[in-house]
C-alpha cells in the first residue's frame, strides 16, 4: 500500500509572498502558449456570468412586486389569484431564462478550467522531469530531495487547485461585490452603509482569529515534531527497547508527547472550526439589525416586498466574498509564490548540451535502444576501439566543486585496459570526485580525461557512459520488482540471464528466501532487504549488463570479507580484459591491484602496486599496517 | 467503523453533546428566514414598528443562541478529536510494543510511522467533518421541510420533491467520485514515488543512460495523475453547477407555485423569502456533506490500516512458567536444539539444524558470510522471533515456556546496528540499570573502551541525537556496548558489534571485556576471524547451515568455508 507522504498539519503558514508578482503571471502567461485562449473565453464567459448574477436579484424584486400587485388588485375584486402566461407567467418564464443562462455559463467555465488547470501543471511537471536530467549533479548535492520534490507535487497541486477554482471565485467575487453594491446602493444607502459597517467588523475578526490561529497552529507543530520524533525513535530502536526490558518507560515517554499534541491540537482546531460560525454570527447580527430598518422602511413605503427581498439577496452575494477577501488573496499569493519557486527551478543552470553529433548519434540510438552496452560497442564499429579497450588516461585534471575552491590542482595518471586500479585515502580525499568526473557527472575545470584516446569531454554522455558500469556506496532499487531491478540497464533480459546475474553476485540465494523470489516488490525503502542484500543486487545490476569498465565505489563495504571475497573471485573473471577502479575502505580487498592510487586532499600522493608501495615506506605502508596490525 | 465506534464510546456523553450543540446552530439558520418573512408580512400589512422590533429582538437573540451553539459545538469537536486521537495513538503504539519483529516487519519501520502519525490524523479529521457536516444534514431537511409544511402544505411537498432531487444527484456523484479519488490518491503516490527515486537515483540513471526512460515513466505517471484529476474535478463542477441550476428550478416553481397559493390565500408573500432560504440551505449542508463523503474513502483506508495494527495477534505470546533465580552450574546458559527457522512465507529456511550450546565462562562465536543467518541466532535467543523446528533454551526453560520480560532480564545485547536514544549518554547507559552511579558508569565506559567520553564537553550529560547520530560508527558502537555490559546478565550477545571498530580497538576491548564477563556465557557474531580467534567454540554458518564447529586451530584443519573466509582476511598479511 502506497504510503501517504503529504503533512496534513502543514496548513496556517505565514502566507507567502511573491517576489516578483508581476514577471511570474506574465511568464504563466506565456507558459499557456495555446491554451491562452481558453482563459480569454473563461473571461467572457465571467463577465456575462456576473453581469447576469447581479441582474437577476432585481428582476425578481420585479416579479414578486408585480405579484404582489396583482394579487392585491385580485383580493380587492373578491377574486382569486393564478398565475398564468399574462399575469406573472411570462416574467417568471424570463427569470428561468436568466437563471439557466447563469448555470450554463457557470458550468461551461468550470469545466474549462478544470482542464485548463490540469493541462498546465502537466506541462510545467513534466518540464521539471526533464528538467531533472539535465541539471548538474551539484544541483543535487545542494538540494534536499523533499525541497524539490515539493516543486513539483505540493507546489504544482496548489497552483493547479488557485487556478481552477480560486481564480474563478476572485474573478466573480470581484464583479459580484461591485455589482451588488451597486444596486444595493440604488435602494437605500443607510441600509447599504448598514451593511458594510458589519461586513468590516467581520473581516477585522477574521483577521484576529487568523493571528491567534496562527500562533496555535505554531505550537502545535511543535507538538507534532515532538510526537513524530518519538514515534521514529520507538519504531526505529524496538529492539534495544525490548531486550532492554523498557516497554514501560518508552511507552510512558509517548503517552505524555501524545497528550501534549492533543492539548495544542484541541485549541488549534477550536480557532479553526471556529472562525466561520464566528463570522457568520457577525454577519447575522448584521442582518437583523437590515431587517429591522428595512422593515421600518417597508411600513414606512419606502421599499417593497420585491426589494427588501432583493436587497438580501444582494447582502448575500456580496458579504461572503468580502469575508473571504483575506483568504482568497494570500492563497493567490502563495500560489504565485509556488510558480515562481517552480520557475527557479526551472531556470537552474544546465550541464552542458551534448556535442552536436546528432545523426550519428541518432542512428545509434535506433540501433541501440534495445541493446545492451556491449552489444553497442561491438554494432558502432572502430572509431570507440581504436585506442585498444577501456584505456583511461587522465592528464593534468584541475578541479573544484566551487569554482573559486579548487580541490583537484593536478591528476594524471593512466589506467590500461583490463588493469585493475585501486584509489585509496581518507574519506573527503577525492576519491569518489575522480570517479564523478570519470563519468562526466561533473566537468574537469582544466587538463583532460581520456578514454581510449578520445576526450570523454568531446563524447556524448551516451557514448561515454555506455562504457561503464557502477557499483555505488548508496545502493538504489526502485519501486517494482527484484528481477526488474537486476534488469535495470538491460530491460530486455530473460529470466535465465537475471537469474545467472544474481548468482554470479551471490544474491540468488537471498532472493530465493524472500515471499516471492524474483517477484518480489522492493516497495519506497525497501525494508524487507538488508543493505548487504540491497548492494548484491545493485551488483548482479552491473553483471548483466557486463560493460567494458567496471567502478566499484566502496561497493562491497556492507558485504561482508567472505562475500566480498566470493563476489571478487567473480568479478575477476568478468574483469578480464576489462578496467575497473576500485574505491574501497578494506585494503584488503585491493592488495592484487595492478595499479593503487592513494589520494589525499584532492591529489595523488602516491601511485604503484601494493609491492611497491610498501616497500617505499609512505602514506599507503602506514595505512596498511595501521589496518593489518 | 467498529473501530471508531470503540473509541468514540468513552465519550458518549461528549458525542451527544457535541451534536445537540451542532442542532443548535442548523435550527438558528432555519429562523431566521422565518422570521424575516414575518417582518416582511407585519411590514406590508398593517402592522406596528414596536411589533417589527419585537421580532428583530427575537432575530438578534436567535442569532446569538445559534452562533453560540456552533462555537460551543466547535471546542466540543475539537475537545473530541483530540481525545480519541490521543488514544488511538497510545492504543497503537502499546500494540507496537507486544509485536515480535516479524509482525513489526510485516508493516515496516516507516509505515508504522505513517499509521501513528497521518492515518491517525485524517481518521481525526474526518470524524470532526462527519459531525459537523454530514451529522446535520438530516435535521435541516426535516426543520426545513418540517417549516415549510407549516407555511404551506403544497410548498411542503414541493421542499420535498426538490431535497430528494438534490440527494439523490449527490448519491450518484459521490459513488462515483469514490472510485476517482481513491485513484487519484494512488497516482499521486505513484508520482511522488517515481518522483523522489529520480531525484534520489540520479547517479545511477546517468550511468545506465536511462535518462530518457526515466523520462517517460515520469512523465506516464504525470499523465496518469492530470487526466484523473480532471475527471474528478469534472464531477465536482458538474456536482455544483447540477445543483444550483436545480435551487434556480426551485425558485422560480416557488414564485410560480407561491403566487398562486398566496393568490387563494393560504400563504403570504413574505413566507417567499423564507422557503427561498429553506432550499438553499438544505441545498447547502446536502453539498457540503457530499463533500466530505466524498473523503471518507481516504478515511476508510486508514482506518483499516489502523485495525490491521489493533488487530494482528501478536505471534509471539508470553509463556507463564518461572525461571527462577538459582540455576544449576552444569546447565548451558543457552541452548539450539535442532533449531530451523524459516521466515513465514519464505520458500527456504534460513537457518537448518542449529545444534550448539553456550556454557558460562566461555565464548561462543557465530560466523558466516552475508544472509547466512548469523544475526538471525540472536533474533531468536531474544525471542525476537519464533523458532520453526527444534527449540531453544536459556538456563534450561524453553523460552517460549516463560515470559519475554523475564527471558530478555537474563541476556544483554548489543544490536548490530548501534542504536542510541535521544538525550544524554547516561540517559542510555541506564537503559542497561536504571539505578547506575557515575563511578559504575564511567568503570563500564572504560572497559567498552569509550573513554572518550570524558573528553566531551558535558561528559555523560553529553548530549545524544537520535540514534546517536552525533557520534562517529565506532563510537556508537562502544556506547551500545556499554549500555549493553551495564546489566548483570547470564548471557552477553554482541551481535557484529566489533566491526565497526578498528583492529586495536577491538583487541583492547575484548581484553577488558574478559574480567567483566566471565562468569556469564558470551555469544559472539562475527565477520571478522581476528574478532573471534580465540573464542572456545566457533561454529561457521554457510547458507543457514552449520558448516564448522570447533575451535579456531581445528576449523582451520578441517572447514573449507572457515578457511576461505581465513584466506580472504589474511591476504595480503604474508
Amino acid at each position: 500500500m502506497a504510503e501517504n507522504e503529504t503533512n496534513i498539519f502543514e496548513e496556517n503558514q505565514e502566507p507567502e509572498i511573491p517576489a516578483n508578482a508581476g514577471r511570474t503571471v506574465l511568464r504563466l502567461w506565456k507558459t499557456m502558449g495555446r491554451q491562452q485562449i481558453r482563459l480569454i473565453i473563461v473571461s467572457v464567459s465571467v463577465i456575462l456570468y456576473t453581469v447576469l448574477s447581479v441582474a437577476a436579484p432585481v428582476y425578481s424584486a420585479g416579479i414578486v412586486d408585480l405579484l404582489w400587485r396583482e394579487i392585491r388588485e385580485a383580493l380587492r375584486g373578491e377574486d382569486v389569484f393564478r398565475v398564468t402566461w399574462d399575469h406573472g407567467g411570462r416574467e417568471i418564464m424570463i427569470l428561468l431564462l436568466i437563471y439557466t443562462a447563469t448555470g450554463i455559463l457557470y458550468t461551461f467555465q468550470s469545466f474549462l478550467m478544470a482542464s485548463f488547470a490540469e493541462r498546465l501543471s502537466l506541462e510545467l511537471r513534466t518540464r521539471i522531469g526533464e528538467k531533472l536530467n539535465r541539471l548538474p549533479l551539484s544541483f543535487y548535492d545542494d538540494h534536499k530531495t523533499g525541497e524539490v520534490l515539493s516543486r513539483a507535487t505540493n507546489d504544482l497541486d496548489k497552483m493547479a487547485e488557485v487556478m481552477q477554482t480560486g481564480l474563478l471565485k476572485l474573478f466573480t467575487a470581484v464583479g459580484m461585490v461591485v455589482g451588488s453594491l451597486i444596486m444595493m446602493f440604488r435602494f437605500h444607502i443607510g441600509l447599504t452603509l448598514i451593511f458594510l459597517i458589519f461586513t468590516l467588523l467581520s473581516m477585522l475578526s477574521t483577521k484576529l482569529f487568523a493571528a491567534r490561529t496562527l500562533r496555535y497552529a505554531m505550537r502545535r507543530q511543535q507538538a507534532v515534531s515532538r510526537v513524530t520524533g518519538q514515534v521514529e525513535e520507538a519504531y526505529s530502536g524496538r529492539n534495544v527497547i525490548k531486550a532492554f526490558n523498557q516497554e514501560e518507560n518508552s511507552r510512558n515517554a509517548m503517552k505524555e508527547a501524545v497528550e501534549e499534541l492533543a492539548d495544542t491540537s484541541r485549541k488549534a482546531d477550536f480557532m479553526m472550526n471556529a472562525v466561520n460560525p464566528f463570522i457568520r454570527l457577525v454577519n447575522r447580527a448584521g442582518q437583523a439589525v437590515i431587517a429591522v430598518s428595512a422593515g421600518k422602511l417597508l411600513l414606512d413605503g419606502v421599499l417593497t416586498v420585491g426589494t427588501f427581498q432583493a436587497f438580501f439577496q444582494y447582502v448575500y452575494q456580496a458579504s461572503e466574498p468580502l469575508t473571504e477577501a483575506a483568504y482568497m488573496i494570500n492563497s493567490l499569493q502563495s500560489s504565485i509564490a509556488s510558480v515562481e519557486r517552480i520557475f527557479r527551478l526551472l531556470d537552474e543552470k544546465e550541464i552542458r548540451p551534448e556535442p552536436d553529433r546528432g545523426k550519428v548519434r541518432r542512428e545509434q540510438n535506433e540501433t541501440g535502444t534495445d541493446n545492451t552496452g556491449m552489444e553497442l560497442q561491438e554494432n558502432e564499429g572502430g572509431w570507440q576501439k581504436a585506442g585498444g579497450r577501456g584505456q583511461v588516461r587522465f592528464e593534468h585534471v584541475r578541479f573544484g566543486y566551487a569554482p573559486n575552491h579548487i580541490l583537484m590542482k593536478d591528476i594524471s595518471f593512466t589506467a590500461e585496459p583490463g588493469r585493475k586500479i585501486a584509489v585509496v585515502g581518507s574519506t573527503g580525499a577525492g576519491k569518489t570526485t575522480l570517479i564523478n568526473l570519470l563519468m562526466r557527472f561533473y566537468e574537469v575545470n582544466g587538463g583532460r580525461i581520456l578514454l581510449d584516446g578520445r576526450n570523454t569531454g568531446n563524447m556524448s554522455y551516451d557514448a561515454l557512459r555506455r562504457n561503464f558500469g557502477m557499483v555505488l556506496q548508496d545502493t538504489w532499487l526502485f519501486d517494482g520488482t527484484v528481477a526488474e531491478n537486476i534488469a535495470y540497464g538491460k530491460p530486455d533480459a530473460s529470466r535465465e540471464e537475471i537469474v545467472a546475474a544474481a548468482k554470479a553476485a551471490r544474491a540468488d540465494f537471498f532472493i530465493r528466501t524472500l515471499p516471492k523470489g524474483y517477484d518480489t516488490v522492493l516497495s519506497g525503502d525497501a525494508e524487507n532487504i538488508s543493505a548487504g542484500q540491497r548492494q548484491l543486487l545493485t551488483i548482479a545490476r552491473v553483471f548483466l549488463c557486463d560493460p567494458p569498465i567496471l567502478i566499484l565505489d566502496e561497493a562491497t563495504s556492507s558485504v561482508d570479507t567472505r562475500t566480498e571475497m566470493e563476489i571478487s573471485r567473480a568479478m575477476k573473471d568478468l574483469m578480464k580484459n576489462r578496467t575497473s577502479f576500485v574505491i574501497a575502505h578494506r585494503l584488503s580487498t585491493i592488495v592484487d591491484a595492478d595499479l593503487i592510487l592513494v589520494m589525499q586532499n584532492g591529489n595523488i600522493i602516491e601511485q604503484g602496486s601494493h609491492r611497491e608501495l610498501l616497500d617505499a615506506g609512505g602514506a599507503y605502508a602506514d595505512l596498511y599496517n595501521s589496518q593489518f596490525a | 467503523m467498529k473501530i471508531i465506534l470503540h473509541f468514540l464510546k468513552p465519550y458518549r456523553k461528549l458525542c451527544v453533546f457535541t451534536i445537540l450543540a451542532m442542532l443548535l446552530d442548523v435550527a438558528g439558520g432555519l429562523v431566521v428566514p422565518r422570521l424575516t418573512s414575518d417582518m416582511i408580512n407585519i411590514g406590508i400589512g398593517s402592522g406596528s414598528l414596536d411589533y417589527m422590533i419585537r421580532k428583530g429582538m427575537a432575530m438578534l437573540a436567535v442569532t446569538l443562541l445559534a452562533g453560540g451553539g456552533a462555537l460551543l459545538g466547535s471546542w466540543l469537536c475539537a475537545d473530541l478529536s483530540a481525545k480519541i486521537g490521543r488514544d488511538m495513538r497510545n492504543a497503537v503504539y502499546d500494540r507496537s510494543l507486544l509485536f515480535s519483529a516479524h509482525d513489526f516487519e510485516r508493516f515496516g519501520t516507516g509505515s508504522m510511522i505513517t499509521r501513528t502519525l497521518n492515518d491517525i490524523n485524517v481518521i481525526q479529521q474526518s470524524v470532526v467533518w462527519c459531525i459537523q457536516m454530514v451529522l446535520p444534514v438530516p435535521a435541516v431537511c426535516v426543520m426545513g421541510i418540517g417549516m415549510a409544511f407549516a407555511i404551506d402544505r403544497a410548498m411542503g411537498f414541493l421542499l420535498i420533491g426538490v431535497t430528494v432531487l438534490i440527494i439523490v444527484l449527490a448519491v450518484l456523484v459521490t459513488s462515483r467520485a469514490s472510485a476517482i479519488f481513491s485513484r487519484l490518491q494512488r497516482l499521486l503516490d505513484r508520482m511522488n514515488v517515481v518522483l523522489r527515486e529520480n531525484l534520489t537515483g540520479v547517479r545511477v540513471i546517468r550511468a545506465f543512460r536511462k535518462e530518457k526512460d526515466e523520462e517517460k515513466r515520469m512523465r506516464r505517471s504525470f499523465e496518469d495523475y492530470a487526466r484523473t484529476s480532471v475527471s474528478a474535478n469534472l464531477l465536482f463542477a458538474g456536482l455544483e453547477s447540477t445543483a444550483f441550476f436545480v435551487i434556480n428550478i426551485c425558485i422560480v416553481a416557488i414564485l410560480w407555485l407561491g403566487g398562486d397559493r398566496i393568490g387563494a390565500g393560504y400563504m403570504k408573500i413574505g413566507d417567499i423569502t423564507a422557503l427561498t432560504e429553506y432550499s438553499i440551505l438544505i441545498m447547502f449542508y446536502i453539498i457540503m456533506a457530499q463533500m466530505v463523503i466524498i473523503l471518507l474513502p481516504r478515511a476508510r483506508v486508514c482506518i483499516q490500516r489502523i485495525r490491521e495494527i489493533l488487530e494482528t495477534e501478536p505471534e509471539i505470546r508470553d509463556g507463564a512458567e518461572r525461571m527462577g533465580d538459582h540455576i544449576a552450574g552444569t546447565e548451558p546458559v543457552a541452548a539450539f536444539r535442532h533449531v530451523s527457522f524459516r521466515f513465514p512465507d519464505a520458500d527456504e529456511n534460513a537457518l537448518t539444524d542449529l545444534d550448539f550450546v553456550c556454557r558460562r565462562g566461555e565464548t561462543t562465536a557465530v560466523i558466516g558470510g552475508t544472509g547466512c543467518g548469523k544475526s538471525t541466532v540472536a533474533r531468536l535467543l531474544l525471542r525476537f522471533h519464533d523458532v520453526s523446528g527444534g527449540c531453544i533454551t536459556v538456563n534450561g526453560k524453553d523460552v517460549r515456556t516463560i515470559s519475554q520480560k523475564e527471558l530478555r532480564s537474563h541476556i544483554a545485547y548489543v544490536p548490530q546496528k548501534a542504536w542510541l536514544f535521544s538525550g544524554t549518554i547516561a540517559d542510555n547507559l541506564r537503559y542497561g540499570k536504571e539505578d547506575a552511579t557515575e563511578e559504575e558508569m564511567r568503570r563500564i565506559l572504560s572497559v567498552a573502551q569509550a573513554d572518550f567520553v570524558s573528553a566531551l564537553a558535558n561528559g555523560l550529560d553529553a548530549h545524544v541525537a537520535q540514534g546517536g547520530t552525533n557520534f562517529s560508527g565506532g563510537q556508537k558502537q562502544r556506547l551500545s556496548i556499554a549500555r549493553a555490559l551495564m546489566k548483570r546478565a547470564d548471557l552477553y550477545i554482541f551481535d557484529d558489534s566489533f566491526s565497526a571498530l578498528d583492529f586495536k580497538t577491538d583487541a583492547a576491548l575484548r581484553k577488558a571485556l574478559k574480567g567483566e564477563v566471565s562468569d556469564a556465557a558470551v555469544l559472539i557474531i562475527a565477520q571478522r576471524i581476528n574478532t573471534i580467534l580465540n573464542a572456545d567454540q566457533i561454529i561457521v554458518l554457510d547458507e543457514g547451515r552449520i558448516a564448522g564447529k570447533g575451535t579456531h586451530e581445528e576449523l582451520m584443519k578441517n572447514c573449507p568455508v572457515y578457511q576461505e573466509i581465513a584466506a580472504s582476511q589474511m591476504k595480503g598479511g604474508e
